[in-house]
């Protein structure tokens, strides 16, 4: 299939935005990576987009409801609320490297949402593997609920039993934009804190798991430092999926 | 997988079931399974008008959130409301309970556009 990906309407040169430096607010980033979808899907090249949050930001799923966010706990915390294009539950934003890719939508079988997942977690793991991290794709079994660290999800990259890299999809017509986020380290609270839950219990199950199912690159003892985790992304992705970043961009609303 | 001999197919797989100037739209029984557990269906609103292969609605599965196409233009007449309580009918019945609006057609030759049982059948061998 990846072979597929490359014959059919992804070319090896992509573009590479490096938005490390700028930490955009939340909406501004959702917008900016809609605008890399829009471009993609009306024939630019492939893109891949890394970035990190102004301050702590909870992304919500294309569709999750609004009453899912406790925003009392959101004011406290001082944590912005902002919509994705892409789905999947709730994250909390600020302890990682977020990333986009915007591809043109491939064609057949490769275009499929597992294809896809599958195929860009290769160029993921290799990233890993540059920082010494084993790393593989595992569907996560996790209870159901208002958060994507804690429910299941598309597809995951894993240390063990341990989600280290969540990742979400939206498939417009001629492209297709994958949200993901690697775990650099934890914040002092967790989406535990800012989500509303059905009931205490469901608050204490999913507590529970945020506890112990997810792990930072910090936890694993390796480099955590964001620019030195966007290398390896890089290069990862350079080394695995045969392509080649051609051009750096600036956003042109910036 | 299920792909009854009445209804005709869209290669972005949506089927149709024709009634008339009519006809019922849905998701394949091969589109449902590669999206996975559908979540939720965010459908057009009755009254809005589509374009043939023009996305029209969107669904979202454990995996991903999905544009559906219009198969033929025309105008929505009906929805399936059901969906907002159980949108994971579309994958348990995907040419029954879970099929997703109605098009009032402009243009009845578009129905030509798509393809039969067979055809449909080939081109997800394909993939």
């Amino acid at each position: 299939v990846s072979d597929r990906i490359h014959a059919t309407r992804t070319t090896r040169q992509w573009r590479l935005v490096d938005d490390l430096g700028t930490r955009l607010a939340g909406v501004q980033q959702m917008a900016a990576d809609v605008a890399l979808l829009d471009d993609v899907a009306h024939g630019a090249g492939p893109v891949l987009r890394l970035y990190r949050w102004a301050r702590p930001a909870l992304s919500l799923g294309r569709f999750q409801p609004d009453g899912d966010v406790d925003k009392h706990a959101c004011d406290r915390l001082n944590v912005e609320v902002v919509r994705r294009p892409t789905g999947g539950r709730a994250l909390l934003h600020g302890g990682d490297l977020t990333y986009a890719v915007a591809i043109p939508r491939p064609s057949g079988a490769a275009g499929d949402v597992d294809a896809v997942y599958s195929w860009l977690a290769g160029g993921l793991i290799a990233a890993l593997g540059r920082l010494g991290v084993q790393a593989e794709i595992g569907r996560h079994r996790g209870p159901s609920g208002p958060a994507c660290f804690a429910t299941a999800q598309g597809a995951d990259l894993r240390v063990g039993e341990r989600k280290l890299c969540g990742s979400a999809q939206v498939h417009r017509a001629g492209g297709v934009l994958q949200h993901g986020s690697i775990l650099l380290e934890h914040l002092r609270f967790d989406e535990t804190d800012v989500l509303v839950f059905a009931s205490p219990g469901e608050r204490d199950v999913a507590r529970r798991w945020l506890g112990r199912a997810p792990v930072t690159l910090d936890e694993l003892g390796v480099a955590s430092e964001p620019e030195t985790v966007a290398a390896a992304i890089v290069a990862g992705f350079e080394d695995h999926l045969d392509l080649t970043f051609g051009s750096r961009l600036d956003l042109p609303f910036r | 997988m299920e792909l009854p001999n009445e209804l005709r197919y869209s290669a972005e797989h949506e089927w149709v079931r024709v009634d008339g100037a009519r006809t019922q739209v849905g998701i394949t029984d091969f589109a449902q399974d590669a999206l996975g557990d559908i979540v939720y269906v965010q459908l057009p609103e009755v009254g809005s008008t589509v374009s043939a292969a023009g996305p029209c609605c969107e669904i979202e599965s454990t995996k991903a959130v999905s544009d559906v196409y219009a198969p033929v233009s025309g105008t929505i007449v009906e929805i399936n409301g059901a969906l907002a309580d159980a949108p994971e009918q579309v994958n348990a019945d995907p040419y029954g309970t879970g099929w997703l609006f109605v098009i009032e057609m402009t243009d009845l030759s578009e129905l030509d556009t798509l393809m039969d049982a067979a055809a449909y059948r080939a081109l997800v061998d394909e993939e």
